[in-house]
């Protein structure tokens, strides 16, 4: 899951970004709101993380542009201007959830998720496909009773495939989606772990498209 | 008297009273004067004649030509007399019967004209004239009745007088129409602040008279400034919420982080106090954001800001499906300004959107005061419940059980507009009811 974060207080940022990492976010830190457009309108990112409050240009008027411009990535204010009309502002400016500061880290974990599972069509509270069930959680993934520890990219890489079960998915996408901006961008290091997860789970549960990309589960 | 039009219509009443009464005394005054005049030289002509038709016999004896004397001189008292004396003998008109004139001692070339009484009391026109004739001296005198004169003028000062009432009656009535006439932009422009009071405009038209122009421009350009201090104090108060809550944040976040396990006491301390800052520091700023009552801001409009809020409650409950039924009784707009009708009804809103299973009710009735109920089909709040929310000045960071800090916001937002807020069960639908009166502001 590939997360744009546009806060412009540098501790807060940090301390988020290293949290979210931890969740399983491949996190791109902003800390101003021209920048913010950019980035957002360039890279396909999963969710948007929004202050409201950013140098250089507001964020209201960066989510406008970004709805204007076809940007349809779902954003997730989080802001301390906590006004029924600021709310009614962003909301109708295209944001998809509101998030007033102090906020806890967890408040704000369950909210994206809850985004990022509504955005991608899926609903329930835990991520389930063909008897597989991944717990964000403890970063595991379980099935018929038997349960799988994963490590940090396993987990990024195998939620982004259940989040589209079905879907072709090149490894370019793959990668943008799992990894951050300024990682080292070798599609070759995808390949290595879906080979991994192949491992762990069973050979049957990512298909090879030859020259396309993976598909999650047995293709029809 | 500060009323404009009546102040205009006694100065012009006034005015004109002294205008047409003036004007009627120097009429009736010519008038008298012009007669007069004309009857004295009607008196100087019929002495010129007495004079033509006399002769002085040697013995001094006058004697007129009575062929040449009118006939009205011959009837006894008829207002017309002569008198004519010569040589200390005096001839006098048959009308003079037994009376004498009291003839001035006029000098050869002299003339006189004076008031007298005649017989019978009568009021006289006196002319008399010095003559020479034959080597005499001889002193014509003619008089005339003044009464029928006087009575002719005394009605036609009558007549005037009644003229000129009239006349001043129809000024007035014209003047009336010109003054409310010309008055109308005035009461035009009270409208329109009237209007304003009710924000059903935002500024006052300018399309007005250009001596009302300066004072309507005056009034905008005031409202302009009011709004524009007003955003901008908003603001500043979102930007002081934004310095005060990001290390609120941090500050809370480290402290879970590091002591949350290490020395639980020291946190729940912490996190106290740093909640109660935060609550503080929001009931501030939602109080100072209000905009309160004030003139030319927008109200909040229920046709155009209700279904935005609706839509961004919904947006925000996302896993509820909650239908909102609606009664507003033909009112449109709420007395209250945009944002803070928006802060009211959207806590209030959100509390019922929290706990309804399915359906929140808003009925609004009025308009003055106006009251607003919010009923949802909730669990509803038991009756001790029920009293903490009624008590006034309850905290925000006194949790209120069943219902959460919605409904506390709202309270103090209520209680700084200035209205009522009271609780019960909902009738219809089986949760809460909150009803709100909000009453006129002056």
């Amino acid at each position: 899951m590939r997360l744009l974060l546009a806060e412009d207080d540098p501790e807060l940022s940090a301390r988020l970004g290293r949290f979210l990492g931890r969740q399983g976010f491949a996190v791109d830190s902003c800390t101003d709101g021209v920048e913010t457009e950019f980035s957002g309108r360039e890279t396909a990112y999963d969710v948007i993380v929004l202050d409201l409050g950013l140098p250089k240009r507001p964020g209201l008027d960066v989510l406008a542009n970004w709805r204007k411009a076809g940007v349809k990535t779902p954003v997730l204010i989080l802001t301390a201007r906590d006004t029924w009309q600021e709310k009614v502002q962003g909301l109708q400016q295209g944001a998809d959830d509101y998030l007033t500061k102090p906020f806890r880290e967890e408040e704000l974990l369950a909210r994206l998720q809850s985004l990022i599972r509504r955005n991608t069509q899926t609903v329930g509270e835990a991520l389930s496909i063909n008897d597989w069930v991944l717990d964000e959680a403890t970063q595991s993934v379980s099935r018929q009773g038997e349960r799988w520890e994963l490590t940090g990219i396993e987990f990024r890489l195998l939620r982004y495939f259940m989040l589209h079960p079905g879907h072709i998915l090149s490894k370019s996408r793959l990668t943008e989606h799992v990894y951050e901006q300024d990682a080292d961008k070798d599609s070759n290091v995808i390949e290595v772990y879906v080979n991994r997860l192949r491992q762990k789970l069973g050979n049957e549960v990512i298909t090879t498209k030859r020259g396309q990309g993976y598909v999650f589960g047995k293709l029809p | 008297m500060t009323s404009l039009r009546s102040r205009l219509g006694i100065g012009l009443v006034a005015s004109l009273v002294v205008m047409i009464g003036l004007l009627w005394l120097m009429v009736g005054q010519s008038v008298e004067i012009l007669l007069e005049q004309q009857m004295a030289s009607r008196l100087a002509h019929d002495g010129e004649a007495l004079l033509g038709g006399m002769r002085i016999e040697a013995d001094g004896r006058v004697l007129l030509q009575g062929r040449r004397i009118p006939g009205i001189y011959q009837q006894p008292y008829s207002g017309h007399y002569f008198q004519v004396e010569a040589g200390g003998q005096a001839t006098r008109s048959r009308s003079l019967w037994d009376a004498m004139l009291p003839v001035p001692d006029v000098e050869v070339g002299e003339t006189r004209i004076d008031y007298v009484t005649g017989p019978q009391q009568q009021p006289l026109l006196l002319w008399a004239r010095g003559y020479q004739k034959q080597g005499r001296e001889v002193r014509i005198a003619v008089a005339e009745d003044l009464l029928a004169l006087k009575e002719g003028i005394a009605q036609f000062r009558w007549q005037l007088a009644a003229w000129s009432l009239a006349m001043v009656l129809i000024l007035l009535l014209i003047q009336q129409y010109i003054v409310i006439r010309s008055l109308r932009p005035v009461s035009a422009a009270a409208a329109d602040i009237e209007r304003l009071e009710h924000g059903e405009i935002s500024a006052l038209p300018e399309q007005v008279p250009k001596e009302v122009r300066p004072l309507v421009q005056a009034i905008n350009r005031l409202l302009e400034r009011q709004r524009q201090r007003l955003q901008r104090s908003r603001e500043a108060l979102g930007n002081l919420a934004h310095t005060i809550k990001t290390p609120l944040t941090l500050l809370q976040q480290l402290a879970r982080e590091k002591l949350a396990e290490a020395d639980p006491a020291t946190y729940e301390q912490l996190e106290h106090y740093s909640r109660q800052i935060n609550e503080r520091v929001n009931q501030s700023l939602r109080r100072a954001r209000l905009a309160g009552d004030g003139l030319g801001v927008g109200r909040f409009d229920l046709k155009q800001d209700l279904p935005v809020l609706v839509d961004t409650l919904n947006r925000l409950h996302r896993e509820r499906s909650i239908t909102l039924r609606t009664r507003f009784n033909d009112i449109r707009q709420l007395p209250l300004e945009q944002q803070d009708g928006m802060e009211l009804l959207g806590n209030l809103l959100d509390n019922a959107w929290k706990w309804a299973a399915s359906t929140v009710s808003l009925t609004l009735s009025g308009p003055e005061p106006l009251t607003l109920i919010v009923e949802d089909d909730g669990p509803g709040v038991d009756a001790a419940a029920m009293q903490s929310l009624a008590q006034r000045g309850v905290r925000q960071d006194e949790n209120l059980p069943g219902h959460g800090i919605g409904l506390s916001i709202v309270r103090n937002l209520v209680d700084e507009i200035g209205g009522e807020m009271t609780f019960s069960a909902s009738e219809s639908l089986g949760g809460l009811q909150v009803k709100i009166h909000l009453g006129r502001r002056a």
